[in-house]
């Protein structure tokens, strides 16, 4: 790509296919660090991440590294990671607790809600220099659901509201598991890196088609996959052995958009009423306890598996977590994924969140690897210039409106939701920022 | 069981015979660098774990993620995926070499057969046309079974731990 004039950007989008170029161009990768990553809402983390004045994490939003600092007024701030005087990353720590943010460099101290207190021998300071001039920077605009900061690198755009509106519910799905109302993102993450780009993570998450294949080497002979839920015996039917094909009750999984390049997965059909184990029972009955036995009883019918909140961040119903996904280059990309820890749930329930999640979403994990196996070969595939486009054309003209969820339904092994992520890249990609 | 803290060599470990016990490590290593996982989780006694924390000094793997926490059964289905014929993340396969030194008894209960070992672990992975170095300490708590060892758990603290990780599809 030359240069990222709307038409040329729209040429690369077709409505069952896109060219190459949009996982391998590092131009294209630009334009997205400044349109997508520039502009959209992003997630950054959870409240619970930051619970007292001074606590911080780090991260990036696109590869601009950023603090999340909670201030003595308890307000959460989203302050840029660069020092205002020469540009050294201020905080080096992923997470921790400081009243002041210090520079390594010359000592220049903030405050926890950006301001500049003090900066090392005052005196040789310009004439004029006013240290409010120098606060550090901060996202434009920062909103909060639930816990779950976002961030808009960006001073316009639509708001928070209206940008995962439809999404609220899938976050309500997670949060109304825990027996007090609210989740903690604190009980440590999985990292893992692979050589490909983003995208092909974010595209991942609400793909169905690629399980029984992908993930053979995680289904029995029996076709069944091994158990991920806490209480659960066994996990879902995933292939039809004697054919050899995917198991009738997972071609029956349905897929939804609902605008922005959101979507979701319904839930892995597995035998609820068996579900029972010492945690799970006993988390059960706290829950009921709290919210009255009918509500509990909804809240643990499984509706969701995978969420994405596009452009950054996806949630999971079955084995539940929080991902993040982070670009670093065209070809590289880095994840992040929060286990929940349910507030009020009993300790040995949210272990057997944990323990089940080491080996799903592990870098040492049972399911995950073999993704990543994907995303690194579909890089590589992806060099050939036998053809320059990329097929994404599953169930094209066969979405259907769903009237009560507000949504448009497909099959879920189909692409419907590839496509409308594209339909979103285009509609950040095609306006200058 | 759970991990006690770190400590150095306790004089309750002077006078005990270290060569069965390397041995025993050096004979662990060399089942994983030859793929005989099966062979390899039988060395875990039936309570058996095997943990690589996923921060330094994690304190313990309930309360938050670790890269691996597996019990026996955890454990069997990761051998039964490493020996699937379509695992795409082993294909081809990894080759590995481990190195384990500075084996160190730290604590001994000759009596009940219980030896609490540190040593410290560098592993070379190769595939697919990439090297990559895993090193740490590691921390086995043995229980003699017979003439040789059973694994209570197996610890292996990576000093890189804490970082983001290519697929890793092996035990360490």
């Amino acid at each position: 790509m030359r240069n990222g004039h709307a038409d040329h950007i729209a040429r690369l989008i077709e409505p069952g296919r896109v060219h190459r170029d949009v996982y391998t161009d590092p131009d294209v990768f630009e334009l997205e660090m400044a349109r997508i990553f520039g502009q959209a809402w992003l997630f950054v983390g959870h409240t619970s991440q930051v619970p007292q004045p001074g606590d911080y994490i780090t991260t990036e939003l696109g590869r601009q590294p950023v603090i999340m600092v909670r201030h003595r007024d308890g307000g959460v701030h989203v302050l840029l990671n660069r020092c205002t005087h020469r540009g050294a990353k201020v905080v080096n720590e992923r997470k921790g607790n400081a009243p002041r943010l210090t520079c390594c460099y010359h000592g220049w101290s903030f405050d926890t809600d950006g301001r500049l207190a003090s900066v090392p021998v005052p005196e040789g300071c310009a004439a004029d220099f006013d240290k409010s001039d120098f606060s550090l920077g901060r996202a434009p605009r920062v909103g909060e659901y639930r816990g779950f900061v976002f961030a808009s690198l960006a001073a316009k755009g639509p708001s928070l509201e209206d940008h995962i509106g439809p999404m609220k519910g899938n976050i309500d799905d997670l949060v109304d598991r825990a027996p007090d109302g609210a989740l903690a993102l604190d009980v440590g993450m999985h990292r893992y890196a692979y050589n490909g780009n983003w995208k092909l993570q974010v595209e991942n998450v609400l793909d169905s088609y690629h399980v029984p294949f992908g993930h053979a080497s995680t289904v029995n002979k029996q076709g069944v996959q091994f158990a991920r839920r806490e209480g659960d015996q066994k996990g879902a039917a995933v292939v039809e052995t004697e054919k050899k094909q995917t198991a009738a009750s997972w071609k029956d999984r349905k897929s939804y958009i609902a605008g922005n390049g959101h979507g979701w997965t319904s839930n892995t059909a597995l035998d609820d009423g068996k579900r029972s184990s010492p945690a799970f029972d006993e988390y059960k009955r706290v829950l009921a306890e709290k919210v009255g036995a009918e509500r509990a009883q909804q809240i643990l019918t499984p509706r969701l598996h995978n969420s994405l909140i596009y452009p950054n961040m996806s949630i999971m119903g079955l084995n539940i977590h929080v991902r993040v996904i982070k670009p670093i280059a065209v070809d590289r990309t880095e994840v992040t994924i929060y286990p929940i820890r349910l507030v009020g749930a009993p300790a040995a329930m949210n272990f057997g969140n944990i323990r089940l999640l080491n080996v799903t979403h592990s870098a040492a994990s049972f399911v995950q690897t073999d993704d990543l196996e994907s995303f690194v070969r579909a890089q590589k595939g992806l060099r050939s210039h036998a053809t320059d486009w990329v097929d994404i054309s599953r169930g094209l003209g066969d979405e259907e409106p769903d009237r009560e969820l507000n949504a448009t339904r497909a099959l879920a092994t189909h692409e419907m939701v590839v496509r409308a992520q594209y339909k979103a890249w285009l509609g950040y990609m095609r306006e200058a920022a | 069981m759970d991990a006690p803290a770190r400590a150095p060599a306790s004089p309750g470990s002077a006078g005990v015979d270290r060569a069965p016990i390397e041995q025993f490590l050096i004979h662990e290593a060399r089942l994983l660098d030859s793929r005989r996982f099966r062979e390899w989780m039988g060395l875990f006694a039936e309570d058996g774990t095997y943990w690589v924390p996923a921060v330094p000094n994690q304190e313990s793997p309930f309360d938050q993620a670790s890269l691996f926490y597996d019990d026996r059964d955890l454990m069997r289905t990761r051998v039964e995926r490493l020996e699937h014929p379509r695992i795409h993340v082993q294909t081809p396969p990894s080759r590995t070499a481990h190195l384990v030194g500075n084996v160190l008894v730290e604590e001994a209960d000759e009596a009940k057969g219980e030896y609490v070992v540190g040593s410290t672990v560098i592993m070379v992975e190769y595939r697919d046309d990439a090297q990559r170095v895993f090193a740490g300490q590691q921390r086995h708590w043995l229980r003699r079974d017979g003439a040789s060892f059973r694994i209570v758990q197996k610890r292996v603290d990576l000093i890189n731990c804490d970082s983001a990780f290519e697929a890793m599809a092996v035990p360490i």
